[in-house]
């Protein structure tokens, strides 16, 4: 066993990477056929043990239902948190447990937790770096989104515990590429940011660096935003311009497979076909891609990453740094050239390249491993915790305690106080985010606050919240009268729900059956249709007067088109998501409008 | 209480320069010292209480007057401007819980009209906070010297006055974040 050495690993939506600081410089490790990349797949077979990596992506074709990717994105949240869309378009069937925890149902008898299967993805990065390094090791640093919340991480470092590993520190993913860029920079002075958008989240981080001092000053994201959702968007565009309908798992399974395979050759190529032999039955299907097509598509889904992005440099410029001087970018959904043109539109930046997608977070891991175990000298690494923390008021507001972007490790206390005779305990409800109603945030957990019995206002116990450099929260109470410390246990509040929801959410989570499930989308679908609808008429009264007469005949059928699926009575939810679709499609230009005229002062 | 000047090895003034306190924390963060996570979240806690005015002014005022609360009630000068705060607030707040109903780009961008009215009044707002703001901060080397001569009085009239001011100023600022966000 190599007790000194840690190495730094890249857990990542669709990939998953593992490094190493030798001799002064980051390595990525291959495994035994010179493989850098582990794709981030679980696989149950029938028979035998799960399999792990490049021989689950293999099966994700023939036993979609019993593989499973991107689990990044359910680690470390309740079911209750799960959308429609996150429940219903899962390849694998997601189902609740007792504890609103989310669990795989690979089949009856085979239930597995995110964490459950990201610790068999880390066993295998550990055995992966053990083989090329030829020593059994221990120690790791893992990366995280840095939009991850206290749970998302706490599960992630579980998920680690679990693979055998001691967990030296809990990295942001953009902190990390910021390391792997500045190692050679270190006597640069710098304002940057590094914008990451990788399979499955996107991240936004401002960093200054100086003599090396990497300090993250903002940090914003969105962790259910990535490749995932380009490949889901170009796989909606395949089955409408296919005219498909209703889709079972594995054709969805084929059009992201295909999605995917698409996106990646209009990186470089103009035009691609994409082929869909013997899709349906013996019905095989072709269609033609351009880059334009993929654009418009995709448009949508990158134009989310933008106010993010402006959010981050809002804060940053409040706290007084400079102007922002060069956006680095990383994650592997930073390839498309679309997104570069957009981000350079956007922000008047040339993009930085210069850091491998998909290897530069890994690099940065083993850069901080490294510092932790005396291979690399001379950086110093500040970051910040990405949301403000706080406890419920009585009014069901949120107090918040440690406001977003506080440099970490960071401590706050508040005063408690009976608030009545012999009372013996407070229940405090933590949470995380930042919106001003308690309920509209994340709730991390309730903790007890005991106090020892006398009159009202007489006992006096400070909490003190302190976030450490993993960006995990610790609660510790100290009794005023004593001077005695202990933490707190953050207890999952999810037993709150009331048993009518749970039971709901069982129900609806194991039900399968193909009425309700059609019925579910025609309800979903019905409340698109009448946002939609009304916000037609708003805008056409706003900018009909600029939009061109052919666009506007388009928008005219594709209303009609809505209310004609919207009147069926047969329900046809299929039909009504594509007439939704189309009136989405058809109203692009016409939104974009708005939003022009809106900003130059027209129209008003 | 932790005396941050101390700490940082600062003089104990209210006319800081910001960069004064970055260099010194960068030095005190550099060195590894016993204390680890403890001793970190300590200096970065006096960093963020010495780079900003008003929280270097409570800290200052606490360290020499620890029983001097500060005076709470809103200054002649800020009535206007307490005045036209809530009814930008509360129509941004409209707007944003529509924008945050709106799943569709159409729906979102049909709003779009009055967002840019509200961020336009947000902004108007931040105008008359800033100045405001920096007359406070003018008066910090006179505020100072009373406090010397043993009077607090001024020191906390200032800073009653800038925290509703710092407070109105993030209320603001929050709002602006969440229409470019939402």
């Amino acid at each position: 066993m190599n007790e000194e050495l840690i190495i730094g690993i890249d857990l990542g939506t669709t990939n998953s990477l593992v490094g190493v600081v030798d001799s002064g410089f980051p390595l990525i490790l291959a495994d035994r056929d010179g493989d850098r990349l582990t794709p981030s797949c679980v696989s149950w077979p029938e028979e035998g043990p799960p399999l792990v990596g490049k021989e689950a992506f293999r099966s994700r074709m023939v036993a979609p239902e019993r593989t499973v990717s991107s689990i990044k994105r359910f680690i470390g949240r309740p079911f209750s948190d799960l959308s429609p869309e996150e429940r219903n378009d899962s390849a694998f069937p997601l189902v609740v447990g007792a504890r609103d925890e989310i669990l795989v149902e690979i089949d009856p008898d085979t239930l597995v937790t995110p964490v459950e299967i990201s610790a068999l993805l880390l066993a295998r990065l550990k055995s992966v770096a053990e083989e090329a390094l030829e020593t059994p090791l221990a120690r790791a640093v893992v990366t995280v989104p840095a939009y991850f919340n206290n749970s998302q991480r706490e599960a992630t470092k579980q998920a680690a515990v679990l693979a055998g590993f001691t967990v030296e520190r809990i990295l942001n993913e953009p902190t990390a590429a910021a390391l792997a860029y500045g190692l050679d920079k270190l006597d640069e002075s710098a304002t940057v940011a590094v914008y990451d958008l990788g399979g499955g989240t996107f991240d936004l981080s401002v960093l200054q660096m100086r003599d090396g001092f990497f300090e993250v000053i903002s940090t914003a994201g969105d962790t259910r935003l990535g490749g995932d959702d380009f490949d889901r968007a170009i796989a909606g565009h395949f089955a409408t311009a296919l005219a498909l309908g209703t889709l079972g798992p594995g054709e969805e399974a084929t059009l992201l497979a295909r999605a995917r395979e698409v996106k990646e050759a209009l990186s470089t190529e103009e035009k691609v076909t994409a082929r869909f032999p013997f899709l349906r039955g013996n019905e095989s299907f072709e269609l033609e891609v351009t880059r334009a097509d993929l654009e418009r598509w995709l448009a949508p889904v990158i134009e989310r990453t933008r106010p993010i992005a402006r959010r981050a440099f809002a804060e940053a410029a409040r706290k007084g740094v400079g102007e922002v001087e060069r956006l680095i970018l990383v994650g592997g959904s930073t390839r498309i050239p679309f997104l570069r043109e957009k981000l350079r539109e956007w922000f008047g930046l040339d993009p930085d390249l210069s850091q491998h997608p998909d290897e530069s977070i890994a690099l940065g891991a083993a850069i901080q491993a490294g510092m932790l175990c005396g291979r690399v000298r001379e950086i110093i690494l500040v970051d910040v915790t990405p949301l403000s923390l706080g406890i419920e008021t009585f009014g069901g507001l949120m107090n918040v305690i440690l406001p977003r972007n506080s440099t970490i490790p960071v401590k706050a206390g508040e005063l408690f106080t009976n608030a009545v005779d012999r009372q013996q305990s407070m229940a405090i409800r933590v949470l995380q985010g930042e919106r001003e109603l308690a309920k509209d945030n994340w709730l991390l957990g309730e903790v007890t606050v005991p106090f020892s019995p006398g009159p009202k206002g007489s006992a006096r116990v400070g909490v003190q919240f302190a976030i450490d450099r993993d960006g995990i929260l610790e609660v510790l109470a100290r009794d005023t009268a004593t001077g005695e410390d202990h933490v707190l246990e953050i207890r999952n509040a999810a037993v709150d729900v009331d048993d009518e929801t749970v039971e709901r959410m069982i129900g609806e989570s194991i039900d399968h059956a193909f009425e309700d499930m059609n019925e579910r989308i025609w309800t979903e679908a019905k409340l698109k249709s009448e946002e939609l609808l009304p916000a037609v008429d708003e805008a056409l009264a706003q900018a009909g007067h600029l939009v061109p007469t052919e666009d506007r005949a388009g928008i005219d059928e594709a209303v009609a088109g809505v209310r004609s699926a919207l009147a069926s009575e047969s329900h046809d939810a299929a039909a009504l998501k594509a007439a939704n679709a189309a009136l989405d499609e058809a109203t692009q230009t016409l939104a974009a409008l708005l939003v022009e005229i809106a900003f130059s002062g027209e129209g008003s | 209480m932790t005396n941050f000047f101390a700490l940082l090895e600062l003089p104990e003034s209210l006319s800081l320069d910001p960069e004064t306190v970055e260099t010194s924390w960068r030095e005190k963060s550099r060195t590894p010292a016993p204390g680890g996570d403890d001793r970190a979240a300590a200096l970065h806690e006096a960093r963020a209480t010495l780079v900003d005015p008003v929280r270097r002014l409570a800290h200052w005022l606490a360290l020499r007057a620890p029983d001097a609360p500060p005076e709470c009630g809103i200054d002649p000068a800020l009535m206007d401007l307490f005045g036209a705060i809530s009814p930008v607030l509360e129509t941004t707040d409209h707007v944003l819980a529509r924008l945050r109903r709106a799943s569709t780009a159409l729906a979102k961008a049909v709003l779009t009209r009055e967002a840019v009215a509200a961020q336009l009044q947000i902004q108007e707002l931040l105008q008359r906070i800033r100045p405001l703001q920096a007359a406070l901060l003018d008066r910090f080397d006179a505020i100072e010297e009373d406090g010397r001569a043993g009077d607090h009085q001024p020191a906390a009239r200032a800073l009653g006055q800038l925290k509703f001011l710092q407070r109105w100023e993030a209320q603001c600022h929050e709002r602006l974040l969440a229409l470019i966000a939402t």
